[in-house]
């Protein structure tokens, strides 16, 4: 194929902007993150009821937006999609940033990081029985096998990008099953305890990454002056419309295998309590309604506008289902005993938010974006088209 | 530990001295709203029927000290881990603060501590973790980040070992000592012999959350 790939010359005042916005508001995170070192997990929303908050709520956000992204190499490579590969070096670059950046969420959330690397002292120091010491091993071996992947791109090596790209991406369903496990195997909260939570966590995780990378690849086609082909962006909003199905199919499953027991107090919990605003209102309606009805609208989702908006609105309602799993899951109270338990201990649990704790949240996102515009300066990700006529023109300079 | 439910009568004597034994700082009202209190033990109170017509039972609930606690098959740091005697203890000193323990554990034992405490939380300093593995506890007071819970008083036990006392007679944990009504008993369950095995022989009793299957070690003889 005729194709290259430049990187963008980065010298515009833009460029510069948000290259200091994004640095700024990572260097606020890292200083929230230092308050909360400093003074313990009291700044941040989570309690003993709610132990875990925020980032880790954005660590499975961010690990689900990246493990997804190599189910385009395997479109590309076994079903011989070729009409995705001038998108395929940014989406893995995506991927290596975002699964960096779900590793340094989840230190972030411990209260002891200093002694993270317990973690990765495998059979030896840590406990191997522990999900969080088996993604251990998921997490930071996919950072490395995307990164080969990236330079056998690179180096436009086809056998070997292949290869490693199939291993990305059996390593990618790997760590997203994992992660799902570390919810789904846990008996005592009632909304978790599934079977189905590794499928689910991977169907989520295709289905928000690729609306990521539809909306990464507008938004970077736009702002480099490519245009983003529209056969393109529509054929990815075909593969979301597939893949969200899925996800709301499973959920659904989910859902009934934990309403139709006897013991359904978890999952009336969750569809009328208190917090069910969240998972009504933005993860069904916003995240999956809305754009169902976009991607399967005969017009709509034959435009990039349709399947742009789609997208974003999937990106959004995806982190409030991570959200509502995390926060109102462990917010169910736990009964030790038959009845009403009095007082707090019976309480539904609370979850605050703390200025620290979003400081962190805003910087952990602004971080991503660092690193990705840092990438596209110094990396060839973009595509450039020597015909100049379809996707995507040379670059202009500014 | 076998805990008489008839003889409970909520007066909280046991978490208090579970407090003043173990160097659990107080905490504030703050914190209580905000459930980010640290209880090694504790006392729910759980009603059933309405008024008039009521019935409200004091559960006093330490570590369960499970035969499968989830807690170690979570902790990805070995900092929880049972000892031979069949003790749950927590090193403070392996803990990397990831809380996946309080979301495992079904019966809210355990607690972050998520400050740096007041230095006067802690007048004693010769306390967990497990001395006999680690030697003296080397820091004078613990560390906020890490995840704090019910050791049954091991180093009451250890000690009493050591000075061949009989544990459970002159030996037992903080709360059974401070229990003025004597719900309280503290044994070998393995010894039938023992106090709390003849208890359990003589009584009806039960166990919380039996369909977990976590096994818990402390028994609850009913009314």
């Amino acid at each position: 194929m005729n194709l290259r790939f430049s990187s963008i010359e980065g010298k515009s005042r833009g460029y510069y902007t948000a290259v200091g916005i994004l640095a700024l508001l990572s260097i606020m995170g890292c200083l929230g993150f230092m308050v909360s070192y400093i003074k313990g997990h009291q700044v941040f929303g989570s309690s003993n009821v709610i132990p875990w908050g925020m980032p880790i709520v954005i660590a499975i956000y961010l690990i689900g937006l990246s493990a997804g992204l190599h189910i385009l190499a395997f479109f590309i490579h076994i079903l011989g999609r070729k009409e995705w590969i001038p998108i395929i070096r940014m989406a893995v670059f995506m991927a290596i940033v975002l699964i960096f950046g779900a590793m340094v969420s989840i230190a972030l959330d411990l209260g002891r990081p200093e002694k993270s690397w317990r973690l990765f002292m495998f059979f030896y120091l840590n406990n191997m029985t522990s999900m969080f010491a088996i993604n251990a091993i998921f997490y930071p071996c996919y950072l490395a096998a995307a990164s080969i992947y990236l330079m056998m791109l690179f180096a436009d090596n086809e056998k070997l990008s292949k290869i490693m790209g199939m291993v990305a991406f059996c390593w990618a369903m790997l760590t997203h099953g994992g992660t799902g496990l570390i919810f789904g195997l846990i008996d005592s909260r009632g909304p978790w305890f599934s079977a189905l939570k590794p499928f689910e966590f991977i169907m989520v995780a295709l289905t928000s990454s690729l609306a990521l990378l539809v909306v990464v690849m507008i938004v970077t086609f736009y702002l480099t002056r490519r245009q983003a082909r529209e056969e393109l962006v529509t054929s990815l909003g075909k593969l979301v419309a597939g893949f969200l199905c899925g996800v709301i199919l499973l959920i659904w499953i989910s859902e009934l295998s934990h309403g139709y027991k006897p013991d359904n107090g978890a999952s009336i919990f969750m569809l009328s309590g208190p917090f069910s605003w969240i998972f009504w209102g933005f993860q069904v309606f916003l995240g999956e309604v809305i754009p169902l009805f976009i991607l399967f609208h005969p017009r709509l989702r034959k435009t990039v506008k349709g399947v742009a908006t789609a997208s974003v609105l999937i990106v959004i309602g995806v982190f409030f289902e991570r959200y509502y799993l995390v926060i109102p899951g462990l917010a169910y109270p736990q009964s030790y005993f038959p009845g009403k338990i009095e007082g707090g201990y019976g309480a539904v649990g609370s979850f605050p938010i703390t200025a620290i704790e979003t400081m962190i949240s805003i910087g952990m996102f602004a971080f991503m974006g660092f690193l990705f515009i840092l990438g596209l300066k110094y990396l060839e990700l973009l595509p450039v088209d020597e015909s100049g006529r379809q996707t995507p023109e040379p670059a202009k300079k500014a | 530990m076998v805990i008489d439910l008839d003889k409970c009568v909520g007066c909280q004597a046991c978490s208090t001295a579970c407090k003043a034994e173990n160097n659990v700082p107080h905490g504030s009202p703050d914190e209580q709203r905000l459930r980010r209190d640290i209880y090694w033990n504790k006392v729910i109170a759980v009603t059933n029927g309405k008024y008039p017509r009521v019935n409200t039972e004091l559960i006093p609930m330490p570590c369960m000290h499970c035969d499968h606690a989830p807690c170690v098959t979570v902790c990805p740091a070995k900092a929880t881990y049972r000892r031979e005697d069949g003790i749950i203890v927590q090193d403070f000193r392996r803990c990397i603060g990831c809380k996946y323990c309080i979301v495992a554990c079904p019966y809210g034992a355990r607690s972050f501590n998520s400050k740096e405490q007041e230095e006067e939380e802690y007048h004693r300093h010769d306390l967990p973790p497990d001395r006999n593995v680690w030697g003296q506890w080397p820091f004078p007071t613990r560390t906020h980040g890490v995840v704090e819970k019910c050791t049954f008083c091991f180093h009451r036990i250890d000690q009493g070992i050591k000075e061949g006392k009989k544990i459970g007679k002159e030996v037992v944990p903080a709360c059974v000592e401070a229990c003025p009504a004597e719900a309280r008993k503290f044994g070998d369950l393995d010894d039938t012999r023992s106090e709390v095995s003849s208890l359990l022989s003589s009584r009806g009793w039960i166990r919380l959350r039996e369909e977990l299957g976590t096994r818990p070690k402390v028994y609850y003889l009913l009314k």
